[in-house]
């Protein structure tokens, strides 16, 4: 007797959850966000474009009819507290796929959890070759960066000699390792490098050896507070007036950061600016100022990459019909989506996509010259 | 030793001076581990971005500076600190406490974003020979200057003479009439206000963020470790020793080289020499 | 015995009961903050019993987890991985005792200065595995392993977290019911007077450190499994500040407390933190708080409204002793000898060519002026001042600048001037650890029969009537009169039957009767133990009635030299003493 009544209450309790499912809940995707941290500034603006991109989408049907609900995690913790947050999304909140916008160590932690059964969009720009099953990579690369835009600022500013400087991890050395071969190609020469512990707040030993080897140029691979820090102390010393900077991580918070008075002089190259002169672009941070306010958060890179990432997410689980990992990896190569950047097209893996060069000079981005569709040399060719 | 190494030492000695006299009073004399002093050095150096956001004019960031750290050391002694004489344990936790709040409550206020401050005096001047910015050489004589004048009064005051009977016997010098709790309270807020001027001297040549404090905290006491605590000429060696270390191994080798040199020299401090080179004991 | 299973059990209910009531996500989660919870109780032994602030304890634990990592990723062979984990305990245990031994040899205090030590370690360790990307994998981190016999994260690794925090609850709770956790109270308490007793605190300390480290070990290797990546952030000061503040609020002088501070507040702030913007404002409050007004933190509250809620009678049982295995000590029979000591601090000469030699038994009494340079004689037998020119001998031996805690193993005792006993302890636990002294084994402190040691010395001494000790065995010696604890500390000196006894004022403080019967069980002492006692006074009537001969010290040299009568009769001796030319 009791174990009948159990089943039947398990029955009835599984037919409502059915009911309930097809006809009243969203599509929860979970995006996992860096709301602490070193890269804590960025949540802010990061949300902001992961609620637009929603809004969008489900202004335009949602995800295959079916409108979609996000679900905000803080991943700016380290990696252990960082799967627990994408865990409680998935097991507990039943999150059906992933936008993540944080760091590759959270990343690694993350491919380690999901193993492949939950699509999952890694957007932020990065160091290039992560691949996995249901992973999509809409981040900037060092070779769509660099390759088109260190040949042209080479030969725009005649700076043949060049100072590669960063933080003391992968990202930056697996960007230089590229530079080097980008600079040597163009005919310039590589008069130092050198790599620096994250603890470290001041650079002047490191500015006297930029000082010393007679740099034109000087590529900044530093992130974060050191980043600040160390254009601050750049342009103290009047090294500007010796070399141009190109930073490929030096966005509008850092450039605010670093102040009008000294950024003469730094270019920074990226995926994307909120200054872009397209109609795409404007009319994205025009929807996002009266969305979210003109006091909102600064539109980034690093924030308006959740944008791009639900909007390839989108154009993939349009194509394959669903969220199911076998059949998204089946047809996403050559996926197309339109965001503020311009037009991406997904291909191995990665997003081919326009790079835009901007100078900082007077303390907001300009861009002075875009390169349509750059493909990364660094994704996943199988 | 080209000139632009002895300057670069010399201005790294400065601001470590700078910010250690503050921790170097609290710590010797008062016997507080402050693990709160790099967040007071932060909430000097946001002053000037206190001081543009309620519209005042930037020749009023000093006051702003010193009513800003003024009032929150006050709140902290007064709640607090006085609870800690004595405890050196107690005292490391509770203010490390302490840093996670004014971290917090700064980042509530201000958010996570970087701030600038605009240098008063841009540009470089020709100084032995090379070019250097001319901030920082004003800078570096005024910190000696204060460090001089700071010696000269201490030695021969009779406010010193309190502090140095307060640190030795506080029974004694309570009984003698020095009002020993207002003095605390005195040389914590000096501390703290050297500390938050510090801070606001940095402010135009660094990054500032909530989280910048850390690490002026870690140079600080050990530089107190190592030079000594209880004189002003201990902790300008330990500052010289810590500050000129760090430079030196930076410029020969790298920048981790120099971390990790000043962390082994002091964990070596810390076991051989606890009291330091310059112990006043 | 019975307390230990009884909670044991208890806790084992409520962990297991766990993975019934919440998802298997949430118990996931629970066993993060529970193995973090084993490195905290670590800390929690080494803070609240030890007194030692650990403020770096994330380099054992992320070290440990790096080195899982590196096994699991390299070796497949199940047996073979065991083996190995149980290395990495064993290699951090032994780290951890030769480097805290080392750094805390010849010094008698485990101040703030060690704790800056372990933080610039693992600031060091920190950016050692940040940066050495061969080995550690880097900012990235360490992954691609498989867990231990290849057991479920979600599922079966659980149990293993139970059953390591049983272990490490049974092991610390036992830590209490042994000697060996009364010795580490014991050196909380009064280090110097431990040290006397013959115990070498820095191997101690060195022996507790690494309890710390191996429980953090352990906690580091469970954590590789449970998370499947490690990255450098698991050997960071930001771990270990978190790790020392769930302890602080769970509360440290309770084995469970910190287990408590690491679920409740470590998983409650990764809840909440998303949620509640002020979370972490109010957690800096709440550490403050506790760290002010609450040091026991939550697990003294709930002691607290325990005992509140269970009146529980405490039974004075009847102590049933045996007799203790002989002592260890050195036992000779000659004379000490003082050959040309000079004493300096700084400028000034503390003993300025002390020459003489003692009998090899009897009661020898010095007396001298204040500042004459008696205490600091004793010192400089016992080792806690260093003689710089000259030498004591005994036997033909130098026993002069040795640590303090070698006196004892040669036999030497020692009361000091100012009563030092353990305040915090209980007379019996006091008298408890001179019964170890010079005698126990390591084996006999891990034995609850070791409490029940007794010497004849201490059985005759404590026999004399009027001692007012023998009744007041379950009283804490902090709220024992001074002239008591100068009984107290008698006792325990001559417990272990030290062949050379010196005494600093045994009388001071007592009343007539308490000094008669002071002297008394001294004489008694000598007669018995036939050896040497070497005693400083002040009062005459005393050294009259007690003394086999007289030594006069003043300003740093022996003035006189003879019986009590000869001394008396003594002309320089009397200048001296009535105030005549210096």
């Amino acid at each position: 007797m009791k174990t009948r009544l159990i089943k039947l209450a398990a029955a009835v309790a599984l037919a409502t959850s059915a009911l309930t499912g097809s006809v009243y809940a969203d599509i929860k995707i979970g995006v996992l966000v860096p709301d602490s941290g070193p890269s804590g500034l960025f949540g802010p603006s990061t949300r902001n474009s992961a609620t637009l991109a929603a809004k969008e989408i489900n202004a335009a049907g949602g995800i295959n009819g079916e409108q979609i609900e996000l679900v905000f995690a803080d991943v700016g913790v380290p990696p252990a507290e960082a799967t627990q947050a994408a865990l409680r999304l998935w097991k507990g909140q039943g999150v059906k796929a992933f936008i993540g916008m944080h760091d590759s160590a959270v990343r690694q932690a993350l491919l380690g959890l999901f193993k492949g059964q939950v699509p999952y969009v890694y957007t932020p720009v990065y160091e290039g070759n992560a691949c996995g099953k249901g992973l999509y990579v809409t981040g900037e690369t060092p070779s769509q960066q660099l390759a088109p835009v260190i040949p042209y600022l080479m030969a725009e500013k005649d700076a043949k000699k060049w100072y590669l400087i960063g933080h003391d991890y992968n990202w930056p050395r697996d960007t230089n390792k590229l530079a080097k071969q980008y600079i040597a190609d163009a005919g310039g020469e590589v008069v130092g490098e050198e790599y620096l512990p994250f603890s470290v707040s001041e650079f002047d030993s490191s500015l006297q050896k930029i000082k010393a080897s007679g740099a034109e140029g000087v590529l900044i691979t530093l992130v974060g507070g050191g980043s600040v820090g160390f254009n601050v102390a750049f342009a103290g010393f009047g090294l500007d007036k010796q070399a141009i900077r190109l930073g490929t991580l030096i966005e509008e918070n850092t450039l605010a950061g670093i102040g009008a008075a000294n950024a003469n002089g730094l270019y920074s190259s990226s995926g994307y600016f909120a200054a872009i002169d397209s109609p795409v672009a404007k009319s994205f941070s025009s929807s996002y100022a009266s969305e979210f306010g003109t006091d909102a958060p600064v539109l980034n890179t690093l924030g308006q990459s959740a944008y791009d990432g639900l909007k390839l997410l989108a154009a993939i689980a349009a194509k394959a019909n669903g969220l199911a990992v076998s059949a998204m990896d089946m047809v996403a190569e050559g996926t197309t989506f339109e965001s503020p950047r311009g037009k991406g097209v997904l291909k191995d893996g990665h997003v081919a996509q326009n790079i835009y060069l901007a100078d900082g000079t007077g303390g907001m981005f300009k861009v002075v010259y875009s390169f349509a569709n750059v493909p990364t040399s660094e994704g996943c060719a199988n | 030793m080209s000139s632009v190494l002895i300057l670069n030492i010399l201005w790294q000695i400065s601001i470590l001076a700078m910010v250690t006299i503050g921790l170097g009073i609290v710590f010797g004399q008062l016997k507080i581990m402050n693990m709160a002093h790099g967040e007071l050095v932060m909430i000097g150096a946001y002053a000037p971005v206190i001081t543009a956001s309620l519209g005042l004019p930037a020749v009023l960031q000093v006051p702003v500076c010193i009513i800003t750290v003024g009032i929150v050391a006050l709140i902290l002694e007064r709640t607090i600190i006085r609870h800690l004489y004595g405890r050196p344990f107690d005292s490391l936790l509770a203010t490390w406490g302490v840093s996670i709040l004014l971290r917090e409550i700064v980042e509530l206020l201000f958010g996570r974003g970087y701030q600038s401050v605009s240098s008063p005096l841009p540009g470089t001047m020709s100084v032995l020979g090379t070019d250097y910015p001319a901030y920082r050489i004003v800078v570096i004589i005024g910190v000696f200057a204060f460090f001089a004048i700071l010696i000269a009064w201490y030695r021969r005051s009779a406010i010193g003479t309190e502090i140095k009977a307060m640190v030795e016997n506080c029974e004694l010098a309570h009984a003698c009439g020095i009002n020993t709790s207002r003095l605390s309270s005195l040389c914590f807020v000096f501390g703290a206000l050297t500390a938050g001027i510090a801070g606001m001297v940095l402010a135009p040549t660094i990054r500032i963020e909530p989280m910048m404090g850390l690490d002026y905290l870690i140079r600080s006491f050990f530089s107190l470790v190592v030079g000594g605590l209880g004189s002003v000429e201990g902790l300008m060696l330990g500052v010289g020793i810590i500050g000129g270390l760090q430079s030196a191994l930076g410029a020969a080798f790298d920048q981790t080289y120099g971390y990790l040199g000043i962390l082994l020299l002091s964990i070596f401090f810390l076991w051989l020499r606890p009291n330091g080179i310059y112990s006043s004991r | 015995m019975a307390f230990i299973v009884l909670v044991n059990a208890a806790l084992l209910a409520v962990l297991l009961a766990i993975p019934f009531l919440f998802d298997s996500y949430i118990v996931y989660q629970i066993g993060l903050y529970l193995i973090y919870g084993i490195a905290a109780q670590g800390i929690g032994y080494l803070w609240g019993r030890i007194g030692i602030l650990p403020l770096g304890q994330a380099m054992f634990f992320g070290l440990s987890a790096y080195a899982t990592a590196r096994i699991l990723l390299h070796f497949d062979s199940l047996s073979l991985q065991l083996i190995l984990l149980a290395g990495v305990m064993l290699v951090a245990g032994l780290t951890a005792f030769l480097f805290a031994s080392v750094v805390f040899k010849g010094r008698s205090d485990s101040g703030p200065f060690f704790s800056l030590i372990t933080l610039a370690l693992v600031i060091i360790s920190e950016q050692v595995a940040g940066t050495a990307t061969a080995i550690t994998g880097g900012f990235n981190g360490l992954s691609g392993y498989n867990t231990l016999a290849g057991i479920d994260q979600f599922g079966g690794l659980y149990l293993m977290i139970v059953g390591a925090v049983i272990f490490s609850t049974v092991v610390l709770m036992s830590f209490d019911r042994v000697p060996f956790g009364l010795v580490g109270r014991a050196m909380a308490d009064n280090e110097q007077r431990l040290q006397l007793l013959g115990f070498p605190t820095h191997i101690i300390k060195g022996a507790a450190f690494a309890v710390s480290a191996v429980f953090a070990a352990l906690a580091g290797i469970l954590f590789a499994n449970h998370q499947g990546i490690v990255t450098p952030t698991s050997t960071g000061f930001l771990l270990s500040a978190n790790l020392v503040i769930w302890t602080a609020v769970g509360g440290r002088y309770h084995v469970l407390g910190p287990l408590l501070g690491a679920v409740l507040i470590g998983y409650l702030s990764s809840e909440l933190r998303d949620s509640f913007q002020y979370w972490e404002v109010l957690l800096a409050i709440l550490f403050i708080v506790v760290v002010l007004k609450a040091p026991g933190g939550l697990g003294e509250l709930v002691d607290k409204s325990v005992s509140r809620l269970l009146v529980t009678k405490k039974a004075t049982a009847k102590r049933v002793f045996h007799d203790a295995p002989p002592g260890r000590i050195g036992n000779w029979q000659s004379a000490v000898q003082f050959n040309d000591v000079h004493v300096k601090i700084g400028p000034v000469k503390i003993l300025n060519g002390v020459q003489f030699t003692t009998f090899p038994k009897g009661i020898l009494c010095i007396i001298g002026p204040n500042g004459a340079g008696k205490t600091s004689l004793f010192n400089a037998i016992t080792g806690g001042l260093r003689v710089s020119r000259g030498e004591i001998n005994v036997d033909g031996k130098s026993i002069s600048n040795r640590s303090p805690h070698q006196a004892l193993r040669s036999g030497i005792g020692r009361k000091l001037q100012v009563p030092s006993v353990f305040h915090s302890l209980r007379v019996w636990e006091n008298l408890c650890l001179s019964m170890l002294a010079g005698r126990g084994r390591i084996p006999d402190y891990f034995k609850p029969s070791s409490f029940h040691w007794q010497s004849r010395a201490l059985q005759q001494f404590l026999s004399v009537p009027h001692i007012p000790l023998a009744d007041r065995s379950d009283e804490l010696v902090s709220s024992l009169a001074q002239g008591h604890r100068q009984f107290l500390e008698f006792a325990m000196t001559i417990a272990a039957e030290p062949r050379i006894l010196l005494l600093d004022e045994p009388c001071a403080g007592l009343s007539t009767d308490e000094t008669q019967l002071m002297t008394r069980v001294i004489k008694q002492y000598q007669t018995a133990n036939d050896g040497l006692i070497v005693l400083i006074e002040h009062d005459m009537s005393i050294v009259k009635s007690i003394a086999d001969q007289v030594l006069v010290l003043h300003q740093g040299k022996v003035l006189a030299n003879g019986t009590y009568d000869e001394i008396k009769s003594n002309d320089s001796v009397r200048d001296v003493y009535a105030g005549g030319t210096k």
